[in-house]
């Protein structure tokens, strides 16, 4: 029974660590990827203001390509906590 | 599934029909949001003039212009079907998305936030692709496409082959997953005299957030059509001929 205890516990905790890692690495390269999307998408309409219209369709393209592996590292982080940390 | 004290995630209300689990809450959420796109289409079609248009009209013929902008200029052409499947998709998954705004407790949640309903969509829209390739090159063709430019790209093509429909499925299942999850977060976290501010915020943010998906979604499913197509013209992206574009279009709705 404690070894079964135990045994789930240092489950959980890895399920823990190991979602807080995924949810890090996501949060930081979808920062830093949508970041770039937007300094560009400001140096472009700073070069050419009337191009905004067009240049914001593609930058929100990016931006939510960007976002989603941000949010498929979440669906793992998920995954690991509610389900394979049980 | 661990409950954090309140809050239950990935619970669905289930029934076992013939051996396999169906998830039900999310079949009838689907069924309200197919009911809502229909039920928009029909109330166009009451008020359909060619004189001054109504705001419906003008919704569906800017969107479905844009689509058949993105369609021509990656496929050169317009396949009769590429376009109601982009049209179709984009306001299905856009009503899915936006039906988790609506507080019903927990009766009606956002059929998209079950990984069963996107992963249907995402094999949907994938098998359509390859079999329009297999349909456009021959069988031959299909297949050597697959070592074009070089031979040694074969491994990493077959990859992103694979890798397509997993990231096209999660990409919307994660967003709408999480809009979901903080909803409830929200709830249990802050004290109840703040919950509507906090609430109101998320909300909207999670209504823009559908959105993009929705839009990304529609698109990518036109990307993949083209990419599928003759590769004569390795442009990824369309002309926007009209300066508004259907973001746009969405925000004032």
């Amino acid at each position: 029974m404690a070894a079964s205890n135990i045994d789930s516990a240092i489950k959980l905790a890895g399920a823990f660590i190991g979602g807080g890692l995924a949810l890090g690495g996501g949060a930081i390269g979808g920062a830093i990827g949508d970041g770039l999307a937007g300094s560009s998408y400001i140096q472009g309409v700073a070069r050419q203001p009337e191009a905004q219209g067009r240049l914001q369709t593609i930058f929100f393209l990016t931006v939510g390509l960007c976002e989603a592996f941000f949010f498929i590292n979440l669906a793992f982080m998920a995954l690991f906590v509610f389900v394979l940390g049980k | 599934m661990i409950r954090a004290e309140g809050i239950e995630i990935g619970n669905h209300v289930t029934v076992t029909v013939a051996g396999m689990t169906l998830n039900l809450d999310t079949i009838w959420s689907t069924v309200i949001a197919g009911a809502i796109v229909i039920g928009l289409g029909f109330w166009m079609r009451s008020k359909v003039t060619s004189g001054a248009p109504s705001k419906i009209q003008l919704m569906w013929e800017g969107v479905v212009n844009e689509v058949t902008t993105q369609v021509e200029g990656n496929l050169g052409r317009v396949h009769p079907f590429v376009v109601p499947l982009a049209v179709a998709l984009f306001f299905f998954i856009l009503i899915s998305n936006w039906l988790e705004l609506i507080p019903t407790g927990d009766v009606v949640k956002a059929p998209t936030a079950d990984v069963n309903l996107v992963y249907a969509l995402a094999l949907l829209v994938i098998v359509g692709v390859h079999i329009f390739g297999i349909r456009e090159r021959g069988l031959k063709g299909y297949l050597k496409h697959y070592a074009q430019p070089n031979l040694a790209l074969l491994p990493l093509n077959i990859i992103e082959e694979i890798v397509k429909p997993f990231t096209l499925a999660l990409r919307l299942f994660g967003n709408i997953f999480a809009g979901g999850i903080m909803i409830a977060l929200i709830a249990f976290l802050l004290p109840l005299y703040t919950v509507w501010g906090a609430d109101v915020i998320w909300k909207l943010f999670d209504m823009f957030i559908g959105a993009i998906q929705a839009f990304i979604f529609a698109l990518l499913t036109v990307l993949y059509f083209g990419m599928m197509s003759s590769h004569d013209d390795e442009h990824a992206e369309a002309e926007e001929v009209a300066g508004q574009n259907d973001l746009e279009l969405e925000e004032a709705h």
